[in-house]
């Protein structure tokens, strides 16, 4: 049987061939039709594996300092937050108060000009008090909803993270050229060091192609923003203080004969013996922990203390409410802190934050705010802390 | 009137009108192409009639055409079955003209080099119509080639037909086998994927070994381009595969076929008495000849066979395609191209020199010089009782090792590690971790345990309370809850999102769910030597909008281990790891993978 050929006759040969070219051809055809919906499906799948990737690499690059859910910690701004993706939530509010400043400044400019008559300067100054009483009208409510936000930092008038630093570009180039390049910054904003490069093209550790997997990864936090997403947010992006007030400042104390702060630095027992002479004021140790009304410690820092600290509910650091009392109860019946008061704990939890980690907790805090308190900063705060019973 | 020194077209028409003249033209132009066969020769031909003019003209394409001058103008009728050939050899040469067309298309779209060649082959796959089905095409051709060229060594083997005066026609087949398998073997790199380096990187480790050490290093260092594949290699093995080798494979092609050619096929051993070589003498009453049924046969052949890669290609083959090639990353159980998997199965053997390389290059040096050794005049089967026994036994010995390189075998693995490399790995080999083809929305967020499905009788919330109660020291010599040890990783090493553990029932309308976590407890109840004690834990989370988090727990009590294996005390039980005060240290084993909704793992 093996013997013959598999079709005798010259006929079936041909037939056969012929059918399977013109099947192929057909199969091709068929094929062909196909390859869009195809190619789609592939792009589609392959887009989500890259997804997938790079967040493999979020957990284990980048999650100690932009937060496990990219919500932000102590050394890194939220990724996952309506900010970086330039959602305004108050378009029209913007848009208006945007115009009115414009305004403003145009009849401010207006006003210093020697040729302006009297008569035209009584008329500015009476806009520009309609003007400053519209914005104050259309900026409280806005502030009064997002409040819990702007206590960690948020400007609602200046929603757009893209917009702030000028970035021409998309959301997604602006991630993934920080990626390549990381961030230079100063301590003054961020302690702890800006961002270090990440691609190998610029001496890190990863590959053109992970850094677009972290890139999908990190742009599929693009969604319809709620509230609720803007006030998970734990870090926002710090903008570099402006320097011209503090230096005036400065310029005033010294004029006036008055003493400049110095550092505590992170010598414990000095500290406190030092405490011994000033009185803390809980108002403004409130307003350093909180970073409200821009309170900043003597050399500009903003503390930032209640991004990691909430007030209730454990995140990357343990909750403000109670913590004396823990501290009493709790923290100085651990043996290894057997001969420490509060205030010694405090001072030391403070400044050299390592030296004992509550349990359950990890080693997130910086250590350099003996460089960014003076005594008087220390004591409002401890006084502040006092206050949480 | 015509300027030529001949009747011109419109001379013809004007003398034998139009029809006639065109007919004329066209057939004069059909002869000239085929060298030698005008339309009613070719119609006689196909409709397998006897020529009608003389001399026969299906002789004269043999004669004066350039194409068919390669090709003999009959065969005898004993050669033109299905056996003694099976055609392999005509598929093999077909091969590699299938294998050069489909791989110069994919040359197109390629680049050879570590930055671009992945994102080139993702954008064959999303942005080229037909490159998949092109890549496909030449991939399992590739594969397809090396299996047939080797049943083509085997069967002239067993036909005895590299016997006398064929010996060195087998001795430039062995070296086009050769020549085959390193040509698949460099277009593995090329994809630049994780199972191309891998597999390639094995492979390329028996170079290092040739001894004496200074050639071993820069043997590697040659073909690799650097101690390690990079930029360099990539480019040696693209170079490799798409210019020497080729140019290799067409020389030694044309030589091969050429001495086939000289001494003719040889006919079935019965056929020709002990010693005669007949080929070459066909009776007139056995020629078949070329035009028209060995032409229409080998078409039927090409045909076919396309037809089957076509469809295999279409609905039930993709070549493999894994993530991005990281040397950094060693996936567990790479393994070598399958058709060098022997080799990686003979170095489980002992010495990776001899094994590795002596061993091979002793075989193939055997199999070279074995026409000259063989040189008994029989092809019979009866009388050649050795050389086939010889043969079954390499083919055996050869499939038993491939088996070896696999894996499964030889390899000591830690059961955590495969259970859970089980249950996770990415697409490898057209397989996949168990975990991914679970549909997307039967991956409920929650915590899942394998004690839910284990023979021990307590509850979950039993359980919950005993993994919070129950302290145990841990591989580092802390003393602490089960709990509190497995959240101290989860939160601090593999940065999850969780305050604490609370195992839940999987839930009813999640069945694919259900029976991985039935197969996950089955799986640490086989390894109950090694995992004493142990339950499993899968923690969903969901990350992102449309991706979840799976982490994969597995916690056991610490038993010795030596050689991969657990010290079984006198009874029979493994024996446990204790601390200082006696108590049995526990382990555990997380990992976690992201599962995306539109992965593509599943069908839903």
């Amino acid at each position: 049987m093996l013997q013959g050929m598999i079709f005798p006759k010259i006929e079936n040969r041909i037939l056969v061939g012929v059918l399977s070219f013109v099947t192929i051809m057909v199969l091709l055809g068929w094929a062909a039709i196909n390859e869009g919906g195809r190619m789609a499906a592939f792009e589609q799948t392959f887009h989500a594996r890259s997804i997938e990737q790079g967040a493999a690499l979020f957990t284990s690059n980048c999650s100690t300092c932009h937060g496990s859910d990219g919500l932000g910690g102590a050394k890194g701004p939220a990724l996952n937050n309506p900010q970086l993706f330039g959602y305004d939530f108050f378009p029209e509010v913007t848009k208006e108060i945007g115009a009115l400043r414009t305004e403003k400044t145009d009849l401010q400019n207006e006003a210093s000009r020697p040729d302006t008559t009297p008569e035209r300067l009584a008329e500015i100054d009476t806009r520009l008090a309609e003007i400053d009483a519209r914005i104050e009208e259309l900026d409280a409510p806005r502030r009064q909803q997002l409040q819990a936000a702007i206590d960690r930092g948020y400007d609602p008038q200046r929603p757009s993270r893209l917009q702030n630093v000028g970035w021409a570009g998309t959301t997604e180039s602006f991630v993934l050229t920080t990626l390549i390049h990381g961030r230079p910054v100063s301590n003054n904003y961020w302690s702890g060091g800006g961002m270090v490069a990440w691609s190998q093209t610029a001496g890190g550790p990863l590959r053109m192609d992970q850094l677009e997997d972290l890139t999908a990864y990190i742009m599929n936090w693009q969604r319809a923003w709620t509230l609720e997403d803007l006030f998970a947010v734990k870090q926002f992006a710090i903008e570099p203080v402006d320097p011209t007030p503090l230096r005036a400042q400065i310029e005033q104390l010294q004029a006036s004969g008055g003493v400049i702060p110095e550092p505590v630095g992170t010598n414990v027992r000095d500290i406190v013996a030092q405490l011994a002479e000033v009185t803390g004021d809980p108002a403004r140790g409130d307003a350093l922990y909180h970073g409200t009304d821009g309170a900043r410690s003597f050399n500009g820092t903003a503390l930032g203390c209640s991004t990691c600290h909430l007030p209730e509910g454990v995140a990357v650091g343990p909750q403000t409410g109670g913590t004396y009392t823990r501290v009493l109860n709790e923290r100085l019946n651990d043996p290894a802190l057997a001969s420490y008061t509060p205030e010694q704990y405090l001072v030391e939890s403070i400044v050299l934050p390592n030296n004992y980690i509550v349990p359950g907790f990890q080693g997130l805090m910086i250590a350099n705010f003996g460089q960014n308190l003076s005594i008087q900063d220390l004591a409002d705060l401890l006084a502040y802390l006092e206050t949480q019973q | 009137m015509s300027v030529l020194p001949f009747p011109s077209f419109l001379d013809d028409v004007k003398e034998k009108g139009l029809k006639r003249a065109v007919f004329e033209l066209v057939d004069e132009s059909v002869e000239r192409l085929t060298a030698g066969m005008n339309i009613q020769d070719v119609r006689e031909a196909l409709r397998g009639e006897a020529p009608s003019r003389k001399p026969n003209p299906r002789l004269q394409p043999h004669a004066d055409g350039f194409w068919l001058h390669m090709r003999p103008s009959y065969f005898h009728s004993d050669m033109t079955g299905l056996y003694p050939t099976f055609r392999l050899g005509w598929l093999s040469t077909y091969f590699v003209f299938f294998e050069t067309i489909t791989g110069i298309l994919l040359m197109v779209w390629y680049t050879p080099s570590p930055e671009v060649a992945y994102h080139d082959m993702i954008n064959m796959l999303t942005n080229v119509p037909l490159g998949q089905l092109m890549r496909d095409l030449h991939r399992l051709g590739a594969e397809a080639m090396v299996l047939i060229v080797a049943l083509h060594m085997v069967r002239t083997w067993v036909t005895g037909s590299y016997k006398k005066p064929r010996q060195f026609t087998w001795f430039t087949g062995l070296i086009l086998l050769v020549i085959t398998g390193f040509l698949s073997f460099t277009g593995y790199l090329l994809p630049w994927d994780q199972l191309a380096l891998w597999a390639v990187t094995i492979g390329a480790s028996m170079i290092e070994a040739t001894p004496p050490p200074v050639v071993g290093e820069n043997l590697n260092l040659l073909i690799r381009g650097g101690p390690e594949i990079g930029a360099n290699g990539l480019l040696r093995f693209y170079l490799l595969h798409v210019l020497a080798l080729p140019a290799l494979l067409f020389v030694f092609t044309g030589v091969h076929y050429y001495k086939v050619i000289v001494h003719g096929h040889s006919l079935p051993p019965q056929k020709e008495n002990i010693g005669e070589d007949t080929a070459k003498r066909v009776p007139l009453d056995r020629r078949v000849y070329f035009i028209p049924d060995v032409l229409t046969s080998e078409l039927l052949w090409v045909g076919v066979t396309t037809l089957i890669l076509v469809v295999l290609c279409i609905w039930f083959y993709d070549a493999p395609l894994e993530h991005h090639a990281d040397p950094q990353v060693t996936p567990l159980g790479t393994t070598a191209p399958w058709y060098f998997l022997w080799i990686q199965g003979a170095l489980k053997l002992g010495d990776k020199v001899f094994w590795g390389l002596i061993f091979p290059g002793a075989l193939l040096g055997v199999m070279a010089v074995w026409p000259y050794i063989d040189v008994t005049p029989s092809r019979r089967y009866a009388h050649r009782r050795f050389a086939l026994t010889l043969i079954l036994l390499l083919i055996s010995f050869v499939t038993i090792l491939s088996y070896m390189g696999l894996p499964e075998f030889g390899v000591v693995t830690a059961p955590d590690t495969s259970i859970i490399h089980e249950l996770t790995y990415p697409p490898a080999h057209n397989h996949m971790g168990k975990l991914l083809p679970v549909p997307y929305d039967q991956l409920v967020p929650g915590m899942y345990t394998t004690r839910e499905f284990s023979d021990e009788a307590t509850s979950l919330s039993d359980f919950n309370q005993e993994i919070e109660t129950l302290m145990a020291p841990t591989a580092d010599g802390r003393m602490q809850s089960i709990e509190a040890n497995l959240l101290d990783e989860l939160q601090n090493q593999d940065y999850l999102v969780v305050t604490n553990l609370n195992f839940v029932p999987v839930p009813g309308d999640a069945p694919a769910l259900r029976s991985v976590m039935e197969e996950f407890a089955a799986m640490i109840k086989k390894h109950d030597k090694e995992l004493v004690n142990a339950w499993g834990g899968i923690i969903i989370t969901q990350n992102q909008a449309d991706l979840k988090r799976v982490d994969v727990i597995v916690s056991w009590d610490t038993v010795e281990i030596d050689n991969g294996r657990p010290v079984l005390d006198a009874d029979g039980s493994p024996v446990l790891v204790r601390d200082a005060n006696g108590n049995v240290v526990r382990s555990q084993n997380i990992q976690h993978i992201f599962i995306h909704r539109d992965g593509g793992y599943f069908s839903n």
